[in-house]
Order: C-alpha cells, then structure tokens, then sequence
C-alpha cells in the first residue's frame, strides 16, 4: 500500500525540454501560514534551521525558524532597515547577509556579516554600488557576491576580512545569484549573457564559462545539491516559476514542484534529500518542503 | 472655435489639420469635441461604463520591464528580462507578465503616455488630476494655480446628483481609495481629494493587511472590530459610541468632521458594509487574487463596484520607495529595479490585475467596468549603475480594459528604446478625458461642475 508519506519521487531524468513531464514527490510539507513574502531560503548547515528573508508588517528582514516549523524570529531586531539574503558558513557560525541603507528614495546596500545568532554585526563590503547575494565560500575564506562598481552587475569575491576584492566576470550581462559547488571549485550563476537569463557555471577563478540551460525561459537561483551532483533551479519554462532539478551537466531536466503557483527560492536540505523553497498555492507566501530522490 | 481644455498647450505638437476639422464641426452641431468623440465612439448606445477601477502603481514602472519591451535595443536599455507573445500577433510584453499576455484580449496597451515632471509630486498631482496646478514637488513649493480635483471626485460628483440623494439610494460613498494616502517621502501628495468640488468628494478611505485584513483609517476602529465583523451591528455601534466617548473625553467631540459623519453612518449601512467585507469571499476566490495587499485590494475593489460604488482607486501603496514601512512598496526602483520585479512587483501585478480582469468578465461586470493601471511616470530606459532605473516622464504605459475599451488594441508606439512616443503621444489629461467620456460625462456636466474640461478622449480605444 502506498500511502503519500511512503512514496517519494520518482526522478526519471529526461531530456531537456519544455514540456518534460513533470515527477511530483508527495504532497510538500507546508511549513508556515501567515503567507507574508519571503524568499532566499537556507537550512542551516546542522539542518535545524531556517533562514530566510521575510516582508513582515512591512519591513524586509532575516527571519529564522526551527526547520520542522514553528515559531519565526527575526535574526537581527534591532535592525531598523532592510536587510536581506542571508548565507550561513559552511561551519554554520556566520551570516553574511545584505544590508541597506535607506537615503531618500534610494539605497545603499552593503554586505553585512554576523554570527549564527546575530551577534557580532559589522560590515564586510561597504556599500560602493549594487551590492547582493552574498555566498561563503566552502572553505568559510571567502565571500562571492554580486556587484556593480564595474557597471553592470559582475560576480566578485572578497576575503572574509574585507580585503583582496577579486572581479570573477566582466561581461556587459547581468552575472546574479551566484552558488558555490560544495567542494568550491565551480561556481553556478544566473546570466543573461545569451540574451535570456539562463544558468552558467565555471570555475571558481572565473574562468571556463559554460551556459547550462537552454531556451526562451527565464532560469535563475541555481543551488547546489551537497552531492555536487545536481542543481535545483527556478525556472518559468512551464508557463510560471516552478523549482527544476538538472545535473551539473546542464542534462535531465525535471520539474520537481509542477504548480500552477509561483514556486521559488530553492534551498537543499544538508543531506540533500529534502528541498525547502516557497511557494503561493496556500495564496500567501509560504514555506514548503518536498522530498526529493 | 471651440477651445477645448488645454489642447495647444499640451503637446509640442498641436493639433492635427483633422483635429481643426472636427472641433470646426461639433461647434456648428453645437457639441464638444469631446461628445463628439463620444458619439462617434458608442454610436447611439453612450457611454458603456458605469464603474472604474483605477489601479495606481505608485512610483512609476518602468516601461521597459512591463508593456513596452525592447528587445533589440542594446543590453543596458533592454534588461535582463526576454519577452513573451501577448495574443495579438506581433506585439510582446515582458516576460515576467505571462497571464497579463494572455489577457490582451481584454486589454489594451498605450505605449505613449508622457507628462511634465520627473518630480513624484508632481507627476503624481498630474496623473490623478490631469493638471500640474497646486502640486508641490521636492522642493516644498506648491505650483502655481489650485490643485484640480482627482479624477474620482470628478466622476464621483458628475454622477451623484448629491451625495445625499445617491447615500440615500445606496448607503455608500461614490469615490473610494483601497489604500495609503499618497506620499513622496513624509509628505502627502497634492490631488487625492475633491479639491474644489469640496471635501464631500474627497475618497473614503479602506486600507487592506495581509495581517490584520482591512481598515477603516477614518475611524480607527478599535483593533479586534474589522470591517469583516460589520456583520454584528450592535457590536458596530457598541464600538463606535466608546468611540466617540473617547472623543468627548478629549474635547474633541465638536471636531468630528462631516466626512467623519458619513462614514459612519456608511458603517452602519449593510449595503455598504458588504461591498468590504471581504469574509463573504472563498478561500479560492482570495487565493487567486494573491494574498498580497494590492491583490486583496484590488478584488475589494470588484466588491464596491458590485455595491454600486462608481470609482475606485486602488494604491499599490503610500509611498514610493520599494522598501519602505508599509504597502507592498512602490515602483521607484532607482536601484534594484530587476530583482524586485523579478522577485515580487511583476507576479504580484500580473496576477491580481489578471484575476481582476478574469472576474470582473466572469461575472459579466467587465463591459460596465473600465479598468485602468498606470503610474505617474515611466523609467528610464538607460539603466543605471545600481541595476536600476531613474525617473523618465517623457515616455510610459498604460493599460486598460473594460468599460467599451476594445481588447486588443496598442495605441501609440515609442522609439526605439521607449525614451519618447513615437506617434501618437498623449497625456494624463488625455487618460482622465477618456475616462470621463467612458463613463458618459460630457464636457457639459465638468462645466456645470466648474471645472474646464482637458484633454482628448483617446478615440483609438473604443
């Protein structure tokens, strides 16, 4: 007897294609429900926490809560201004996270970093331009990042001391939401260096770039499965955004979610088994966990 | 000849030779220009609509990233974003409005709106008011002239004999806003209210929490008495005497205004304590707006229409900035601009604009309800060096539907990288002299309200 907790998916890898059928786990695990907006999602690297940006009684901030569901904190309640997208390190000690400075009707986004239970807030990247999606480095030395101090945005990674800014592309497209492979050595970005937004990889000196999708879509946030293996990916190639898995290859499309609602902000459990990432089907913006084979 | 509004001053252009021709003739038919069109337009039928929806997007969208995308301009123009067919051949949108395409049945498209500011103020002042006068920008400076009244006051009062006389029909106001009052930064902008029509026909005020569900600003109800509870009159009433006993208590009791009144006595009435009490809708029906504040606004607004409530202006918030202290923040995207819509103002927009539309046809309201989206401004086409976009009011969108508006027509076309029309430009004016022709208003019935009609109806869309 199949019961929905005792079925998982049936990833059959396909072909890339558009219309690839999609292989639904069971019925995702709904994890919140008061449906205020959030995104980049992020388990904590011991598995028993999330974090992730939320829009609450109108303030952007970094919220966590207990991975099963429960009660959600904000990480950082002194903070008076928006605050976004945090990154756990690889140790789970440190948040780097974006920072911005309300002036008017414009900002000045920094990069922040703090410890895992908020304290110990300072600046790593002060603010010069556009600065977003921080990303520790596996081996917890360095930060990537997305920055425009050169134009356009580029993708850039500095020590977790501040110091040595390296530029890793430089291509009038916008290169966003980075992700190191687990073992550091490749990075996979969103670029619209094709003309459409697709995801990319290359090495993690910035060299040997290679376009990983296909297609008149729009494809951003790769992540990482902790395997190295394969990536979770957001994509609207089924008419609206939907969570994808591909192999680092760029082969064997799937879509793992299959709604008619926005799905986005993937996020591997550590053991990668489970993908957290939120949703609309419950109308709000909610999180939301599927298990994945 | 007839004059009619500000026709020679508000195009670089001037009038067309075929302009001349009409205005030459509705004066010898003794018509305006404006009823003239009207006729033309409706033929013997009138006017369509007897209801508008106006969705604000305050802050100014940029043109590029909505309706008006251009592929084959250089990468720092265009964006990042591809586009998609809409369903009408040949003409794309951006790609992040896919249930929005498939409405361009419904929908049609002016890609050639422009106005005098760059100032939100102002442009604002402009936008809801067709006029520039009394709107203070940045600077604090009111411009020369009284402020005009918004263009809900304007359809408000022309269609009310009094609102005595219709509130005794009814039991509701004829202007409402779904949201904050207007800002840029800590100051409220010019043209929200009735201005010179009197502040009868200022808006009653809602204001919708994904939180805490829907507010009365005016009478500040206590917390646990939302409008959803309307439905326990004694509870209402109840609230309300403490209300004004607190009142009493402060020594304000004489300062309870007019409009204070009416809101009450507004509360008190079920017809119109139904049209917000947003309880009597599924689950379903809620869901497929969006759980946002601007998607549960916009399927309150489909609720006051249905309740007889002639106009109403949905805000996408108070403010302009996209993050900010409340609303769902606005569309000035000086920086940022390409992972906010990416992220949240696109699928927001393109899905409660859609369900709205997919509704209001469903229920056979679209034909007598015209739906306007539009912001204050556009942005500009050369992206900035913090992935966004500054201020651009020499070129932008708008859509609309509903109302006797014929889906499927794109009026107007910009140049190549949407910095200005192409042909056909037009104005805020032309936008509220259309919505007012829609609606049945002749140039007649502004006069009678002391007002000087302004602007052309912009015929290509009926």
């Amino acid at each position: 007897m199949f019961t929905p907790r005792t079925v998982l998916v049936l990833i059959t890898l396909l072909p890339a294609h558009p219309f690839a059928p999609s292989l639904k786990a069971e019925e995702p695990a709904r994890l919140t429900t008061d449906g205020s907006f959030k995104q980049n999602l992020q388990w904590s690297p011991d598995g028993k926490t999330l974090l992730f940006t939320r829009i609450h009684e109108g303030k952007m901030s970094l919220w966590t809560m207990p991975a099963e569901g429960g009660a959600m904190k904000r990480l950082l309640p002194d903070h008076k201004e928006p605050h976004f997208d945090g990154h756990y390190s690889k140790d789970g000690k440190r948040i780097v996270y974006v920072y911005d400075q309300l002036q008017g009707t414009d900002g000045k986004l920094r990069i922040n970093v703090c410890n895992a239970d908020g304290t110990d807030d300072g600046t790593l990247v002060p603010h010069k331009a556009f600065e977003e999606s921080p990303r520790f480095a596996p081996d917890g030395k360095r930060v990537l990042w997305v920055s425009t101090r050169d134009g356009n945005p580029d993708l850039y990674t500095v020590g977790t001391d501040g110091k040595d800014i390296k530029r890793l592309t430089n291509d009038p497209a916008y290169d966003l939401h980075p992700a190191f492979s687990p073992d550091g050595t490749q990075i996979a970005f969103a670029s619209g260096r094709s003309g459409r937004q697709k995801v990319h990889l290359m090495t993690a000196d910035g060299s040997k770039v290679t376009k990983l999708t296909d297609g008149e879509f729009l494809d951003a946030w790769p992540t990482w499965n902790p395997d190295g293996k394969r990536l979770a990916f957001v994509s609207n190639r089924s008419g609206n955004y939907d969570i994808w898995l591909m192999t680092s290859a760029g082969k064997e499309l799937v879509n793992v979610t299959a709604h008619k609602a926005q799905d986005t902000s993937p996020a591997w459990h550590p053991q990668g088994k489970k993908l957290a990432f939120v949703s609309t089907r419950g109308g709000g913006s909610d999180v939301y966990v599927i298990e994945v084979k | 000849m007839l004059l009619v509004g500000n026709r020679t001053t508000r195009t670089c252009a001037g009038p067309h030779r075929r302009a001349f021709l009409q205005v030459g003739a509705s004066s010898v038919l003794g018509l305006s220009l404006a009823d003239l069109l009207r006729v033309r337009a409706n033929g013997a039928s009138g006017a369509k609509a007897k209801a508008v929806i106006l969705l604000w997007l305050w802050g100014g969208p940029s043109q590029l990233d909505t309706f008006d995308p251009k592929p084959g301009a250089a990468l720092d123009f265009r964006g990042p974003f591809g586009t998609i067919p809409t369903r009408v051949p040949g003409v794309r949108f951006g790609e992040l409005f896919p249930e929005l395409a498939k409405h361009t049945d419904k929908l049609a498209v002016i890609r050639s709106l422009r106005t005098l500011s760059n100032d939100h103020g102002i442009a604002g002042t402009i936008g809801l008011t067709g006029s520039a006068a009394g709107g203070t920008g940045l600077d604090g400076k009111p411009l020369q002239g009284s402020a005009r009244p918004a263009l809900g006051s304007v359809v408000a009062k022309a269609t009310q004999t009094t609102p005595q006389r219709k509130q005794g029909q009814s039991g509701i106001h004829p202007f409402w806003v779904i949201g904050g009052k207007l800002h840029q930064g800590k100051k409220a902008i010019i043209g929200e209210g009735g201005g010179p029509l009197g502040a009868a026909w200022d808006p009653f005020r809602l204001e919708y929490d994904p939180a805490t569900g829907t507010k009365i600003p005016a009478l500040q109800l206590p917390k646990e008495l939302t409008p959803e509870r309307m439905a326990d009159r004694q509870k209402l009433l109840g609230a309300l005497a403490n209300a004004d006993r607190r009142a009493s208590e402060l020594g304000a009791a004489g300062a309870l205004s007019e409009y204070r009144g009416r809101a009450l006595a507004m509360l008190t009435s079920t017809t119109a304590a139904a049209g917000f009490d947003l309880s009597k809708e599924t689950d379903a029906t809620k869901d497929t707006y969006g759980r946002t504040r601007f998607g549960q606004s916009c399927l309150l607004a489909r609720r006051l229409v249905e309740a007889g409530v002639p106009f109403v202006q949905v805000n996408w918030s108070d403010h302009v900035e996209a993050e900010e202290d409340s609303g769902d923040g606005g569309w000035d995207h000086h920086y940022r601009n390409f992972q906010i819509m990416q992220d949240r103002h696109a699928p927001w927009l393109d899905q409660s604009m859609s369900a709205l539309l997919s509704d209001l046809h469903d229920r056979k309201m679209l034909d007598s309800t015209l739906v306007l989206a539009v912001g204050e401004f556009g942005r500009s086409p050369k992206i900035n060096d913090k992935a966004g976009r500054e201020h651009h009011p020499d070129c932008y969108c708008a859509l609309v539907a509903g109302g006797g508006v014929k889906g499927g027509r794109f009026v107007g076309t910009s140049d190549k990288v949407a910095a200005k029309p192409a042909d056909t430009p037009l104005t805020p004016a032309d936008l509220n002299a259309t919505v007012q022709h829609a609606i049945g208003l002749t140039s007649e019935q502004i006069t009678g309200l002391g007002l000087t009609p302004a602007g052309r109806v912009i015929e290509e869309l009926f």
